[in-house]
Formats: structure tokens, sequence, C-alpha cells
């Protein structure tokens, strides 16, 4: 492996309480794509991060041209020649293309910044990439296509050496992805190094070279991409050992009735022809990859952002909602994946949360029956176990699983028969997420019926009665708990070969 | 320290409020010592007039910063309705009584046009301000032809009594009725469905909206009850200083909103005290009258409320951030 331009080894990083990576080992070589794959949360960004000097490790090397290396920050490891294309684009709509390609560093002439110089080099970039793109124009008014090969051309003009790409395919059409392979097959050609970070099991196929494959912040293993198949990368991806018991039937009798029905439910590109059926005293699970938009499908259903198009039913009748208000009104409730930034006003008290979507029922005409409003959060605290000194405690003065026992007593105050939890246990520590596993199972029983998000496929595979699988914004499949197995969730989450 | 900290009555107030309280009395002691014959009813009758209409004007306020929006109208607003209601009833000759109808009803509509505009349009506050400044000043000086208006003294038979509502008899009515307006914008900003929302979605916005609450109305009602404060602070200035002149009134915003963030409401929304804005607005009359005393010019009050809005603001900044 002489020609490994970089190498990192036994890399460990620790934040409290988690083990971010555990003598994780990955390497890349000149002239290679390579591509680095696991499930949300497997350590895939937290390495890179690592690499690029974002965060510091706390132990390993990392050896880079023969060198031990280890950078401070992006801007050094940029230096070196290691660059990101990130799936987000960091560009500025309102500059020229060349702008942007040189912001930072541009070519002056006196106390002129030099458009003319800038606007030659920029199509100098793009003509050696073969790239179609004309430098005076506004960033903004290019396709996301577009606007990813710019990128690509801003880093080769740092002249990295490595290039990373982190899902650079996701929000590109299928015309793009061709255009931007033929670039990366190109560069490969020249020699460079490049790291493949993706979803797409048919991307990997069709353009890496090597697969290492990520889980639980270990490395797992490296593959010769053309000698395996995609079961062998899903094996290697889901191929944990599940503690907790996994529910193996579902208790909800076959004929309980549908209380919510979504039919054909589009709102932009993460939300494409989404239906499914949720019954009375039912878990019915979410699973999915990162983008895979099964949040958007939730706020769209919520009313929290526009949809297009779909019809929503409830208890059998069809239902307008357009608005938080309106899915309140129908008896939803949505517990946000952020909870401090869309379930809780962290400043304000326990009372003041639990009370917020039903204020109008604890008033004494046009006053607040404060009295009323705390022998209710009262009787929730107790309810919930939520362990607070009082009712008057503020919010942000909680653990994160109390907080989320507020979230859902604000929906138990209100009455809601429908609840969407989007990641309930996130930022929940294992003790709490036990709790908080118990009470949704105990909501269950009593008849309320709940939609669950879940990146965990531990959480979804022991909580769900059924399982829809989403993709890209599509629903890609839907599965009995007694039949699913991580490798068939896994199966429908990741695209299938065109 | 601790232990007057965790003095119930002091809890309950609130520590910051004491302390501001302490220095209101501490002014006033320093100023009647700095300057002889202040001390004394004349000084704080004069106090009092300044304390009226700023109070109203930072009462207003109060319910737009607690959302987080900020309002540079006040001011110019309520000269619009001091000129526009004080035109009416000399040059067109309505009677006192309706027009200081007129004059809540103006501001009630700036409030309506601000709220509107900031809400469901979704403008921000600070744009939106400036232009209903600009809106009120100029439609205050077209509608007096650019001439400033006098309103009728206390001699004045048939129009004269409406400055009983400031003092009868030497009798402060304009206190009584301060007091009485502070009473209820704390009762609404702490025990009704508006008060409770409107400090709610200025802490969260979107946590009160993915709550089923309807945001929208609730911060536009922040700036009608603004809006509407203003109309009644015009009467109080008119009462008090008789005459308006068109283009003016800035400066009150200032010492508005300084008096309000002084006294515990959080330019970052969310958080707000009507006992704080009295006491704020107490300071910064005296402060004025006082500067005034010591001799200085009236420009030197600008340069003071310009530093304690500085001031005041990163006080409440850095308190936010060793919070987070």
């Amino acid at each position: 492996m002489a020609d490994a331009i970089l190498t990192m080894e036994e890399i460990e990083k620790s934040f409290p309480g988690v083990h971010a990576l555990d003598h994780v080992h990955f390497d890349v070589r000149r002239g290679e794509v390579h591509a680095l794959m696991g499930e949300n949360g497997a350590g895939k960004s937290t390495l890179m991060k690592v690499l690029t000097g974002i965060y510091t490790k706390d132990y390993g090397t990392i050896t880079y041209e023969g060198k031990e290396v280890s950078f401070n920050n992006t801007r050094e490891a940029q230096d070196a020649g290691i660059v990101i294309v990130h799936q987000e684009l960091n560009m500025i709509g309102d500059l020229t293309v060349a702008q942007n390609i040189f912001i930072g560093r541009e070519f002056m002439k006196g106390f002129k910044i030099d458009d003319k110089k800038m606007i030659e080099e920029s199509k100098k970039l793009f003509d050696e990439l073969k790239i179609d793109i004309n430098p005076r124009d506004k960033m903004s008014d290019l396709t996301v296509g577009k606007q990813q090969m710019c990128e690509i051309a801003k880093a080769i003009s740092h002249q990295a050496k490595v290039i990373i790409f982190d899902e650079p395919s996701a929000a590109l059409t299928e015309k793009e992805i061709e255009d931007l392979f033929t670039i990366i097959r190109d560069l490969r050609e020249k020699g460079m190094a490049i790291v493949y970070i993706s979803h797409r099991m048919d991307e990997i196929k069709v353009i890496t070279d090597r697969v290492t494959v990520m889980r639980d912040g270990g490395y797992v293993g490296t593959l010769i991409t053309k000698d395996c198949t995609k079961e062998d990368i899903i094996n290697m991806m889901v191929g944990r050992v599940i503690y907790e018991d996994p529910k193996t039937e579902s208790k909800v009798p076959k004929d309980a009735p549908v209380v919510l029905k979504v039919e054909h439910l589009n709102a932009g590109r993460m939300v494409q022809d989404v239906s499914f059926e949720l019954r009375k005293g039912e878990i019915l699970g979410f699973s999915g990859l990162m983008g895979a938009g099964r949040t958007e499908t939730a706020r769209a259903l919520f009313g929290a952002d526009p949809k297009t198009s779909g019809d929503i039913y409830i208890n059998g009748e069809k239902v307008t909602i357009n608005s938080p208000q309106d899915a309140v009104k129908h008896g939803i409730g949505y517990l946000s994946e952020d909870r401090k930034r869309y379930g809780i006003v962290v400043q304000k008290t326990i009372t003041e949360n639990s009370t917020m979507a039903t204020l109008e029922k604890y008033m004494s005409g046009i006053f607040i029956n404060k009295s009323e409003e705390k022998k209710i959060t009262e009787h929730y605290i107790e309810e919930l176990a939520t362990k607070t000194p009082s009712a008057d405690q503020l919010v942000v003065n909680l653990s994160g699983g109390n907080q989320q026992k507020v979230v859902i007593a604000k929906w138990l105050v209100r009455d809601c028969d429908i609840l969407i939890f989007d990641e309930p246990t996130r930022g929940i520590d294992v003790g709490a997420k036990n709790e908080i596993y118990k009470l949704m199972n105990r909501l269950a029983s009593e008849g309320k019926s709940i939609i669950m998000i879940s990146s965990e496929m531990t959480e979804i595979l022991r909580m769900s009665d059924r399982i829809v699988v989403m993709c890209e914004g599509k629903k890609t499949g839907e599965l009995d708990i007694s039949e699913a197995t991580q490798e068939k969730i896994m199966n429908k989450a990741t695209r299938d070969i065109a | 320290m601790e232990k007057i900290k965790q003095n119930p009555f002091v809890r309950k107030v609130g520590f910051n409020r004491v302390i501001l309280f302490c220095v209101l009395i501490l002014m006033y002691a320093a100023f009647s010592l700095l300057v002889p014959g202040f001390f004394g009813k004349a000084r704080i009758m004069s106090v009092m007039n300044y304390v009226y209409f700023l109070g109203f004007l930072s009462l207003g306020v109060t319910f737009v910063i607690a959302t987080g929006g900020i309002d540079f109208s006040i001011g110019p607003v309520m000269f619009c309705c001091g000129l526009i209601s004080g035109y009416t009833m000399m040059n067109k000759g309505a009677p006192v009584g309706v027009v200081l109808i007129l004059s809540i009803l103006i501001g009630f509509l700036f409030g309506v046009f601000n709220g509107y505009l900031v809400s469901y349009w979704t403008i921000p506050p600070f744009i939106v301000s400036m232009a209903s400044m600009n809106i009120a000043k100029g439609i205050a000086a077209v509608y007096t032809k650019t001439q400033s208006v006098s309103w009728p003294l206390s001699t004045d038979p048939a129009n004269g009594w409406f400055r009983n509502l400031v003092s009868f008899n030497g009798f402060p009515v304009g206190l009584v009725i301060f007091l009485l307006a502070a009473f209820i914008c704390m009762v609404v900003l702490n025990n009704t469905r508006p008060g409770r929302y409107i400090l709610c979605l200025g802490s969260n916005r979107e946590a009160v909206r993915l709550s089923g609450v309807d945001t929208k109305k609730w911060e536009m009602l922040a700036y009608v009850i603004c809006g509407t404060l203003v109309g009644i602070a015009a009467i109080f200035f008119v009462g008090a200083y008789t005459t308006v002149q068109p283009g003016y009134g800035d400066q009150y915003n200032n010492e508005a909103i300084a008096g309000c963030v002084m006294g515990g409401t959080s330019m970052a929304g969310g958080l707000a005290s009507i006992g704080g804005t009295v006491i704020g607005v107490l300071i910064i009359s005296l402060l004025q009258e006082g500067i005034l005393a010591l001799g200085f010019a009236k420009d030197i009050q600008l340069i003071v409320t310009g530093i304690i809005v500085i001031v005041v603001v990163y006080a409440d900044v850095m308190a936010r951030r060793r919070k987070n």
C-alpha cells in the first residue's frame, strides 16, 4: 500500500457520554475513489471532521504524503490539499461564479480586486474539468448541479490532492449525477484521491473502487467494490447485536380502526406521493436514512410546512390541515426531533409549556385560571414521573428526558389521539430512554396512535408494530414487525440499482 | 446579599427591580443635594408631567419588545395623534371629547398597520416602524399644513376640561390613571391569553406555532395594544405641554425603549416586567428634569439617554450570554 496518500490509523474520539470513533482505520490512494459508508451516526462525518481539523482526535495517527500531520482547522487542511465538498453548498448567491471560487484569496491589482484575472483563472479551471459554466454568471442563477461543479472547481483551485465528497448527489438530477461522475473519473485519472460519502448503493457500485464501512463509531471493514454485492455492504452496515428485545409481533388487532389515513401526500422534493394508514393503538415506525423525507412528511402532515397535494382522513373523515392549528384541532400532536427549537419554550415554566396548546380550557372569563392550570400540570408531572422540584420550574433547568416529558404532557393535556414522535429519544440518556419507551407503549395500549420517526434501527425494531420505510422522499416499503429485519429495512432505505 | 435575594418579597418583585428602585431614590437624593430647591412638590409635579406620556409610550412598547420586536414609530405617532386630533378641534370645531377618542383611534390604527405588516407580511419590525414613523410625520404635517397646534388651556370654558385628566386642583389625576393603566397591563401580560402567548412567542415563536397557536394574531395584537397606548400618551402630552409641532417626536422613542429595557424587559423578547417599566420611566423622567435643573442644555439629555440605552441593552445581552 505504498501509494496511499492518506492513512488514518487507530483514530479515537470521544464526546461526553459518547464514544464517537473507536479505533478507526481509513486510507485512500492516489487515483482511487474510496467510498465511506455507514448508517446515520456511524461516525463518517466525525471521521472527516477529525481529518480536516474541525475536531481534534484523542488518539491515533494521520499520515499524509508520508508525514504525520495534525491539522488545527479546515484552512490548514485546505492549504495542505485536503478539501471537502459539502452537501450543503457554501456559496454566496449574489456573487459571480469567479468571485465565489476565489473568495478570501482574490487577485489584487493595487487596491482593486482584479476581476478579470479571476474570470480568466476560473475559465482555465472549467476548461480543465470540461465544465460549461460562464464565470461571470451569478451563482444564484445556476442549478444546484452547476453550483456543485463550482465547488469542485474551487476545491481543485486549492491544489487539492484529496477531495472528500459528502453526499454530493443528494440534490442532483440523474443527468447532473452523470456529469458529476464524468468529472470524478477525470479527477481519478489525474491521480487525485477521492473520498465519496453516500447512501446510494448504486452509485457506490458505479463510481468507487473500494468501500470502507463504519458502524457505531467503529471500523467494520474495507472491500473491493467490484468483488462485493449490495447485500455484503448492507450486512456490514447493520450487523450489530441488538441488546434490547425487538418486538416480534404486533398486539394491535388486524381490524383495529384506521384513525389516520394519508393519501398521496406531496410537499416539495422531500415528500413525494406518500400514503399510509395508522390504526388505533398502533406504533407506526418511520425508518430511513438521513434525508429520506420522514421529518418533512410529518411536518407536512401536521401543517407546519405547506404541502402541494394530498388527502388526509381522520377516523374516516376527510380533513383539511393547512396549519398546526388545524392539526391540533383534529387531535394531532407533533413532538419535534429538535425539542429546544420546536418543542418547548425553555425560558418558561413547566406549567406554561404544558398548557400551551390548551390554554383556552384553563380560563375563567378573560383570566387564566392559574390554580387549575397548575393542577393539571402537577397531574401530568406525577403521571409521567417528570423529575422536577415544582411545576413552576423553568424548562431550561430540566434534563433532555424530562423536557421530552413536558412536550408529551402538552399533547396529553390537549387530549391528542394521534402523536407524532420525531426521534423521541435523541439527546436523551439511556435510562431516560427506556422510560420514554415505556411511556410510548403505555400510551399506545391506552388507545393513542403513534407515528414514530427514528433513525435508530434498534428503536424501530423494538417499538414499532408496523414499519414504513422511506428513501429520498418516497415511501419504499412497509413491513409488519413480524417480518421486519435490519437487512430488509436497510435494503429498502437505500436506493436500488436503477 | 444572598439573603436579600432570598427574601420572599424581593423574589416576588425581582431583585433587579429592587435595585432599580434604589437607583431612583438615590438619583432623587443626589439631584436634591446638587440643585437647591429641587426637593419639593413643584419639581415632582414637573417630573410627573413627563412620566404620564412617557409612561404610556413605554407601557405600549413593552408589549412589542416582549414579542421580540421593536417599534420606533411611537414618538412620532404620538405627535401625529396630538396634531390631527388637536387640529380637528381647533380648526374644524370638533368637541374635545370626540377628538380625545380620535387620538386613541389614530394610535390604534397605526398599531394595526404596524402589526399587520410585521406579523402577516413578515417585514422586519425595525423597517416597518421606521417607515410608519415617516408616514406619521408626513400625514400630520400634510393635515395641519405644517403648522404647530396648541391645545386649549384649562381656562377654556368648552374644551379646557380635558386638562383635569392630568391634574385636578393640584391633585395628580394623571398619576392615578397611569398607575391604573400599568396595573391593567400587568394583568394582561401575566394573567390573560394574549399576555401569555405574547411572552411565549417572544421566547420561541416556532414552538408556540407548532403548539397550534395562531402566533400571527397574537403578535399583531401586541402592536395594536402599543398603538392604542400611544394614542392615550398623546392626550397626556398635550395635557401637560399644550403645543405639538409637526416633524418631531423621535427622541421619545429612545426614552420609552430605555425605560422599558431598564425595567427588565429583554430586547430579545420573552421577558417583560411592567413594574420595571414604571420604575424605568420614573428614572428617565427624573433624569431629564435633573439635567435641566443642573443647568445643562436639553441636548445633554439626548446624549445621556443614548448612553443609557446602550448600557442597559448591553447588560441584557451579557446576562443572556451568561445564561447560555
